[in-house]
């Protein structure tokens, strides 16, 4: 984006009034970013993307963007996160599609719409379910962005008083909660995570240039790329396992009708939607947090709040309209944390994050100011997106619903195929590709053994701005580590993630409880 | 270790390998002691792979590392046709012009529009 356009985004007015303002100034101006032929192009594109990799069993958002990423190398760096975006917030339209009608997830984020989608399927209330989903999900992502429109501005002005010790405090924060927040065994997330640190010091150190695990191998001194690694990790460990699976799923033959809902619909649906959005947007912004356990936790809680929780895992419209508007509110939400930090709360922000960074921007509490067209951009991309989704999502239903049907056969060469292209296309050389498989190889027998690959992944991402700001604040402080005690940021961040790290030993310890939990 | 730890004064390059390799080890310690606790619940290793076709994803795999050492010398468009019509005949056996066709329409089309159209220098090879 040109930098005279830039000039147009106004900053200066400090009064409340002033503020409401300039968010409108400049939320105008993002809109005429985004109505620029290109980015209304990409942004339709990584919507139809993140829809049909949502709708697709076997390809989520993770793996769709590692495969893209070296596709935007060429864009400009707003064309590319409004796409990446769009792949992101569209996955979570798309997959409550295979949910409801397979009772198979899209992607993760979606399962829990599992329990009482599919049950109205079965019961030929599948419209009414594909129906609240989509405008559940369109409230919510709307309410979401209004969320991260309001609040990453005086979040990135608070960041800016971090110095290395506070922003240390929230790495270490942020890969606490990430491992804490993991479905699986905290121990062995924690385990990823720290796996996860030493692949990111592979290369030249930061600060004496000596070279760091590269076994005098000449590509390793650049340290191992982000993009064939999680392509190895997500895209080709998820083929391998699948190619494994015996069976194809059974899609629901039934007529979808109705996907307008009825008035006693909306009744009923219209209490879990606020609920949701408000409870993803949070729990987005949390690092670690994000959509998947956003929808958990909506599900949770509208179940123990309803006036008649035995409907639900029966067909209850509040167990569908719930999750799906959480997670796509916490989609927005979790954009906060990397515009204002630097710090990506998931895997997907992650490889937002390697996006900004190979196109020569590091997101951080000056990203506001310095690139404010990229910022207003993306925002008002993610208005018009939610538009385009709305409309792809209901009337095109039974089109996705052809798709579903598209053999596995067919599918899995060809993403294996653009897994390769992406992979060769960053350097255009092979030793790219072998790092993928070997990932991919790596990744399998992660699935197998039950360690999740997000909190590597993250931690890949994070582990060199946890080191640089560690190595930093105790060279200031020669060595005295009471600088991580000298502001009450770091003091509070710190004490949180001793708090979460001691967590997992606790339960061993405590007598085994009788009884189901 | 000869990359030098340092001191907390002035950490070196292994400073925070060292401590990382270290609390990695601690849990893989953890994990192992957790493990053997848990005897009677622990599922054989060999069960993660009973009633799958594990020997498909192998074969996914050696196709992949042969096409990966053959890809510069033989070139793109050989290779890929080899690999997908080995991949789209690997999961259900069909009429041998089924996997041909499949795989001379991506390769081609993929040709057309990664080398040509994007501009992604592919391997020549003997072409």
């Amino acid at each position: 984006m040109s930098t005279s356009l830039r000039g147009y985004f106004n900053r200066g007015l400090e009064t409340p009034e002033g503020k409401r303002m300039d968010i409108l100034h400049n939320l105008f101006q993002g809109f005429q970013i985004i109505f620029q032929p290109d980015n209304i192009m990409f942004c339709f594109l990584g919507v139809l993307l993140g829809t049909l990799v949502g709708v697709l069993p076997g390809l989520g958002p993770t793996g769709a963007i590692s495969i893209l990423l070296p596709a935007t190398f060429r864009m400009s760096t707003t064309s590319a996160i409004i796409m990446l975006a769009g792949i992101y917030y569209g996955s979570m339209y798309g997959g409550s599609t295979t949910s409801i009608l397979v009772n198979i997830p899209g992607e993760a984020a979606s399962v829990v719409t599992c329990l009482d989608g599919h049950e109205m399927a079965k019961k030929g209330r599948a419209g009414a379910a594909l129906g609240i989903s989509a405008f559940g999900s369109f409230i919510a992502g709307t309410a979401g962005i209004i969320g991260l429109m309001v609040f990453a501005e005086p979040l990135a002005e608070f960041a800016i008083l971090f110095g290395p010790p506070e922003y240390f405090a929230v790495v270490l924060l942020g890969l606490t909660l990430i491992t804490h927040l993991s479905s699986g065994s905290v121990i062995k997330a924690l385990a990823m995570g720290i796996l996860g640190i030493i692949l990111s010091n592979i290369g030249l150190d930061p600060i004496y240039g000596t070279p760091r695990i590269t076994f005098d191998i000449l590509q390793l001194g650049d340290g191992i790329s982000l993009v064939p690694m999680a392509m190895g990790l997500f895209g080709i460990s998820e083929i391998l396992t699948n190619i494994e699976q015996a069976s194809v799923p059974e899609i629901l033959r039934t007529k979808i009708k109705g996907i307008f809902p009825t008035l006693s619909d909306w009744m009923h649906s219209k209490g879990p939607i606020l609920r949701g959005s408000l409870l993803g947007f949070l729990l987005g912004i949390l690092p670690g947090g994000g959509a998947v356990i956003a929808s958990f936790v909506s599900y949770g809680m509208e179940k123990r709040i309803s006036k008649t929780p035995e409907l639900f895992g029966k067909g209850a419209i509040a167990g569908v309209a719930g999750p799906e508007s959480a997670n796509n509110s916490a989609a927005a939400g979790a954009f906060i944390p990397l515009f204002t930090l630097g710090i990506p709360a998931n895997v997907v922000m992650a490889l937002l994050f390697g996006a900004f960074v190979i196109h020569g921007i590091r997101p951080g509490p000056f990203f506001l100011k310095e690139h404010p067209e990229i910022f207003w951009g993306v925002i008002s991309s993610m208005y018009v997106g939610n538009v385009m989704l709305l409309i792809l999502n209901l009337p095109l239903i039974p089109i996705w619903v052809k798709l579903l049907r598209i053999p596995y056969k067919i599918l899995f060469p060809l993403i294996l195929l653009f897994c390769i292209i992406g992979a060769y296309s960053i350097n255009s050389n092979m030793f790219d590709v072998l790092v993928m498989v070997v990932f991919g190889i790596a990744g399998y027998f992660f699935r197998k053994f039950q360690y999740e690959c997000a909190p590597l992944i993250l931690a890949f991402i994070l582990g060199p701005l946890l080191e640089l700001n560690l190595r930093q604040a105790l060279l200031y402080s020669s060595g005295s580590l009471s600088i991580f005690f000298s502001s009450p940021i770091s003091i509070v961040l710190i004490g949180f993630s001793i708090i979460l790290f001691l967590s997992p030993l606790v339960p061993h310890f405590k007598p085994k409880r009788k009884g189901p939990l | 270790m000869r990359l030098g730890i340092g001191t907390l004064k002035n950490p070196g390059p292994g400073f925070l390998l060292f401590w990382a390799g270290i609390i990695l080890g601690i849990l893989g310690i953890i994990i192992a002691l957790l493990a053997h606790s848990k005897k009677k619940e622990r599922v054989k290793t060999s069960d993660l792979w009973k009633g799958l076709k594990w020997d498909k994803a192998i074969l996914v795999l050696i196709s992949l590392f042969i096409y990966i050492l053959l890809l510069p010398t033989v070139g793109y468009l050989i290779m890929t046709f080899a690999l997908l019509f080995l991949l789209f005949s690997i999961l259900e056996r069909s009429a041998l012009w089924v996997p041909v066709v499949f795989a001379l329409i991506t390769t081609v089309t993929t040709y057309m529009i990664f080398h040509v159209w994007l501009d992604v220098h592919l391997p020549q090879g003997i072409f």
